[in-house]
């Protein structure tokens, strides 16, 4: 049975962690997007640690709309603020948002997927029914919707992508579930009376964790430009706690005049995103059975 | 007989389509009451402090809101099912009329959407799978990433910015022309926020071709056709596209639906009426008829796009098929 | 409050001898009459494109507030007076008038031989309907309570009304000069007038496409000078920034910004920018009937620990004026004459520590976002000057209808806002600061010091008495820390070189519309 139940389908590939790692490393494109999310990670954690010598809320009217200077990294915004505390802190806050949003919707989507495309019946029923409305529903209209009916802080704004995002991993999880569970070693597990909670933990769960790994590693990369897209319509973390995309929003105006207040949450937000989703790929490919042979 | 009917995939999609439309129409209601105002707070801003209760009494009348919760509800869901989706107080027209002005614009924005983003993901897509690990498919698989991180509304507020200061060209700036009245200017002013778009959409469309392609080559069919000596050129556009195409086409279609509603940040650079500023309008003033009845609309859209991606579904996956 | 572009700017009717100050080349000058030749030859064929990033939410005057609905309305419809360029009440559809020696009958004589756009005369009975109807409180309408002071309104002949007042009201005449309260046909009703308008203004309604533009031709047969445009077109352009690019490409000849920062990306060679100070102004407004801030001294703390130049230069960029209560020009509040003039942390800190809250407070402080471009940057910088003071500012940025709520229901401790002024001071804070006023509940403090104040500014119509009752009356608001002005702001307004004869007003009027030309 055990035999059975590893063998790899839909891409498992159940090798050891290490080795996956040695793939991911031999990747140029996972290299690469792991070294940039790394940077960006550290960032938010000097700026988690406040080891930064600037504040990012901290007003200094004398030194409004400085360039970039040796004091300064990258100059200072309309309230002389310095503008490179307040991107280290705005990657924390985006990272934070990204990490509940799809920590979120990982766990409830992947649960409620695998439990439809597994059990079927009454609950494949509830879940589909929610995910399509959700589906339908112009996410604008959830966004401005909890963001006016809550008072908006970052939570409930991660709250409001995880929202956004549970019905991707549903549909993500539950397709493959439903075709794991005509495969052999499902219908043999069943045939010879295991608990169907068991099979499901036990053989079908961790047949979609590659599948999965990919999803959140690309999910991220999407949380943090919804993040920004809700700040480009006033709609994110409120100020004075910096956000990458409401930095970029607030600097709109000020482009001409002090282009740094865009340039540098700009790059950076690319520059995250890039990453996340070059690991993504650098994932996807060292978790790809087919791959296996190549290094 | 009935339970052969509900058996039948076609029919229980549809049902579930309709639950889906009934659960929308559920929650846009009771989402715009959550939000804080109404109508009346919404046209009068802070004046509305100022009325006495004997005016305010007079407006919640006038706009309906003095029925109760479930009265409203049901005499809007029996409006719609006699075909009379409301009344926009602002605008003095039906929704169905100001859905008859803004939907084709939507439409018309998807539609060169999906055109240009197939032209620019496919063939893309192809180079790429074309030789995997070379400069070139690197040059490809780049052109998708930045697709996939910019964000559109710094791509859009960039071009328009630039191009009419340094350029002059900005045929958003002239009022909106319906292709039927001036399709050369209609057509202008398509171009570029139907090129933001695509470059957004065209990613995941190259990355899809890619990965069709190179799954589709390494069968056993493909060797097969090769051994038979058939040209390179012709295997690459008959046999591997053609195989290719039925995931590319269900991406595409999926891609289209989400267009419908979620192209209102493009519209709102780009000065264009569509379908996703008069629900964005119409949530600023409150207008719940317009909001509710418009994105049941949307949501009808999505549900009749996901429908033919869900059949197309059934046929490519033979084991749920088989079922 | 009215801090909000939609809402009452518009309405504020302001008046002030408005400093028209000119940061580009080719704008007009303040002292430019409307009536000056042209330096070039007029195009009375062209038709002038306003960009604009909303449309009117009404075509019915009565109950327009939001800037684009007042501003639309004011091309198509006539009242009674008008303001002029400075603000001063002039003659509108009514010739003359004549107030009688105990201020209670207002007799108006009404200007021959006006005609609506469809044709038919105005005369006294249109005037009556008017008044009776703005009364009435089924019509719900703006500016009811500026007519509280009339009993009723006779039409002894087709050219005269008589107003008969209960108490004399000093502002009236100021008041009848708002779009809110244009004279309308009696055969017109609102449904009617909605979908068609039908005023007596100097443009005529041509069409209106949802979310797309509005169109206004020529009125031909306008009663005052001929009008030199042919036609208007206010183009709905959602983004500012593609507003910007709109002008620069030649699409629109004229546009109306307040964000400082977005004017300056527009002017060029060939875009002119004139800047306007404004009547409306920023203000931290304080809920004296709540928590520690029914403790005048916690009040006077944070009138000291704030420096008001600074929340102008952060916020909006130094662009503006650092005010006192009283904007409207004539009667304008002296901003040194306060406690604390400059700040002053050592005085914040006596006041706070003779109040009930010697450790510091808290107060949950309403923002709302997205309906002027400055408000959540002033919060900011408002918190951080108080936090020195102990004073904490818990800030709770709202989505505008969220705030409204909140802002009707008195539900704050502080909030920023940006409210409108007007042209005379008591049509400007009575509302506010009397007890009986229909906004007292929201402006969180009265007495009867101030109610027997403007009781006696009310009744006085000599503008020499009326001035040091106004400023006793912004003393006190001041000395009590009611609220904590801050400074009152600019509007630019842009327009293509080929554009003249435009001028633009303190209360944001766009009726000048009447005299601009295209060469």
């Amino acid at each position: 049975m055990t035999e059975i139940a590893s063998a790899p389908v839909m891409g498992a590939a159940p090798g050891r962690t290490g080795d996956r790692l040695r793939l991911l490393w031999h990747s140029k494109t996972g290299r690469v997007g792991l070294a940039l999310v790394l940077i960006l990670a550290l960032l938010a954690l000097v700026s988690a640690l406040g080891i930064l010598p600037n504040d990012p809320i901290t007003q200094n009217a004398a030194i409004r709309l400085q360039g970039p200077s040796a004091a300064h990294w990258f100059g200072t915004d309309q309230f002389g603020r310095d503008v490179f505390a307040r991107v280290a802190a705005g990657v924390l806050n985006s990272t934070r948002i990204a990490l509940v949003a799809v920590g979120f919707a990982t766990v409830v989507g992947t649960l409620s997927g695998v439990a439809a495309g597994f059990y079927r019946g009454f609950s494949d029923v509830a879940v589909s029914g929610v995910t399509n409305v959700l589906f339908a529903f112009p996410p604008l209209l959830l966004a401005l919707a909890l963001a006016s009916v809550f008072t908006r802080t970052w939570f409930t704004v991660a709250v409001a992508i995880a929202i956004v995002y549970t019905p991707i991993f549903i549909r993500v999880t539950r397709g493959p579930v439903l075709s794991l569970r005509e495969v052999e070693f499902v219908s043999a597990a069943t045939a010879t009376g295991q608990r169907r909670s068991a099979i499901m933990f036990r053989h079908v769960l961790p047949n979609i964790t590659s599948i999965l790994i990919v999803q959140i590693t690309l999910s991220l990369s999407w949380a943090i430009l919804t993040e920004a897209s809700l700040s480009f319509l006033g709609l994110s973390t409120p100020p004075p706690a910096p956000s990458l995309g409401s930095m970029i929003y607030e600097a709109r105006t000020l482009v001409y005049v002090a282009p740094w207040t865009m340039i540098a949450p700009g790059v950076l937000i690319v520059a995250y995103v890039v990453g996340l989703n070059l690991l993504g790929d650098g994932l996807r490919d060292s978790l790809d059975p087919k791959n296996r042979g190549t290094v | 007989m009935l339970r052969r009917l509900l058996a039948n995939p076609i029919v229980s999609r549809l049902i579930s389509s309709v639950g889906t439309l009934a659960g929308v129409a559920v929650v846009v209601f009771i989402m715009l009451r959550a939000i804080p105002g109404n109508q009346i707070t919404a046209s009068y801003g802070i004046e509305a402090a100022a009325l006495t209760d004997e005016q305010r009494a007079a407006l919640l009348s006038y706009y309906g809101l003095d029925k109760p919760l479930g009265v409203q509800f049901f005499s809007w869901i029996g409006n719609i099912f006699r075909g009379n989706l409301g009344v926009s107080a602002r605008a003095h027209q039906s929704v169905a009329s100001l859905t008859a002005q803004s939907l084709p614009v939507t439409l018309e924005l998807a539609i060169w959407t999906i055109i240009l983003s197939l032209a620019i993901g496919v063939p893309l897509g192809m180079l790429s799978a074309s030789k995997p690990d070379s400069p070139r498919d690197a040059v490809g698989q780049a052109v998708g990433l930045a697709g996939l991180s910019i964000p559109a509304f710094l791509l859009g507020t960039a071009l328009v910015t630039v191009l009419s200061k340094y350029l002059g060209f900005n045929p958003n700036g002239a009022g909106y022309a319906y292709f039927t009245k001036n399709p050369l200017l209609n057509m202008q002013q398509m171009l570029l926020p139907s090129l933001v778009l695509a470059f957004g959409i065209a990613a995941p469309i190259m990355r899809t071709t890619r990965t069709a392609i190179l799954e589709v080559r390494s069968q056993d069919f493909i060797r097969t056709a090769k051994a038979k000596g058939i040209s390179t050129r012709r295997l690459q556009i008959r046999h591997v596209l053609g195989n290719a195409l039925v995931p590319i086409v269900t991406m595409t279609g999926l891609q289209f639906g989400y267009l419908l509603g979620g192209a209102v940040v493009v519209e709102q650079i780009f000065s264009l009426p569509g379908i996703g500023r008069q629900v964005l309008v119409g949530i600023q003033q409150k207008e719940y008829a317009v909001v509710q009845s418009t994105v049941l609309l949307i949501a009808l859209g999505f549900v009749i796009v996901n429908l033919l991606t869900d059949l197309a579904y059934r046929r490519i996956d033979p084991r749920v098929r088989a079922q | 409050m009215v801090a909000r572009k939609r809402t009452s700017r518009g309405i504020a009717l302001a008046a002030f001898l408005s400093a028209i100050a000119l940061i580009a080349t080719g704008c007009t000058p303040a002292t430019t009459p409307e009536t000056t030749p042209p330096t070039q030859t007029a195009d009375t064929n062209k038709t002038l494109v306003i960009g604009v990033t909303s449309e009117a939410d009404t075509l019915f005057p009565w109950k327009a507030t939001q800037f684009q609905a007042v501003n639309v309305m004011q091309t198509m419809y006539g009242t009674l007076t008008e303001f002029d360029q400075n603000l001063a009440v002039v003659p509108g559809l009514a010739q003359s008038w004549d107030v009688s020696d105990d201020g209670l009958t207002v007799t108006m004589h009404l200007r021959q031989g006006v005609k609506f756009h469809d044709g038919s005369t105005f005369d006294s009975t249109d005037a009556k309907f008017s008044l009776d109807a703005i009364k009435n409180p089924d019509t719900a309408a703006v500016a009811a309570a500026s007519l509280a002071s009339v009993d009723s309104v006779d039409a002894p002949d087709a050219n005269t009304i008589v107003l008969h007042l209960s108490s004399p009201d000093a502002g009236l005449l100021a008041n009848l000069a708002v779009i809110n309260m244009a004279m309308l046909s009696s055969d017109d009703t609102e449904a009617s007038l909605s979908v068609t308008p039908n005023g007596t203004g100097p443009f005529q309604f041509v069409s209106s496409v949802p979310n797309q533009s509005l169109t206004l031709k020529r009125n031909d047969s306008y009663w005052g000078d001929p009008v030199p445009l042919a036609g208007v077109e206010f183009r709905v352009i959602p983004d500012e920034t593609s507003i910007v690019a709109a002008m620069q490409s030649g699409n629109v000849q004229m546009a109306v910004f307040d964000d400082p920062l977005v004017a300056q990306t527009a002017a060029s060679s060939t875009i002119s920018i004139a800047k306007t100070a404004l009547l409306s102004y920023h203000v931290l407004q304080l809920n004296a009937r709540k928590g520690p801030l029914q403790d005048v001294n916690v009040r006077l703390a944070i009138q000291c620990a704030i420096d008001r130049q600074q929340v102008l230069d952060t916020a909006a960029m130094g662009e503006g004026e650092v005010t006192g209560p009283i904007t409207s020009p004539a009667y304008r509040s002296d901003p040194s004459s306060r406690p604390c003039p400059t700040r002053d942390l050592t005085k914040a800190a006596d006041y706070l520590s003779k109040s009930a809250y010697p450790s510091g407070v808290t107060l949950d402080t309403i923002v709302s976002q997205g309906e002027y471009a400055t408000s959540v940057n002033e919060a900011q910088n408002l918190k951080a000057q108080l936090a020195d003071a102990n004073i904490t500012l818990n800030l709770e940025i709202l989505e505008s209808g969220a705030y409204v709520d909140r802002w009707m229901a008195g539900d704050f401790d502080a909030a920023v806002a940006l409210n409108g002024g007007r042209p005379d001071p008591d049509g400007m804070y009575s509302r506010y600061f009397t007890s009986t006023g229909n906004l007292n509940m929201v402006a969180g403090y009265s007495s009867d010091t101030l109610d027997a104040l403007f009781a006696q500014g009310r009744q006085t119509s000599d503008p020499a008495k009326r001035g040091p009752i106004y400023t006793q009356i912004s003393n006190e608001l001041e000395n009590q820390a009611a609220w904590i002005w801050l400074f009152t702001g600019y509007t630019y307004t842009a327009t293509s070189s080929n554009v003249q004869g435009f001028i633009p007003m303190a209360n944001q009027s766009m009726q000048y519309l009447r005299s601009t030309q295209i060469s």
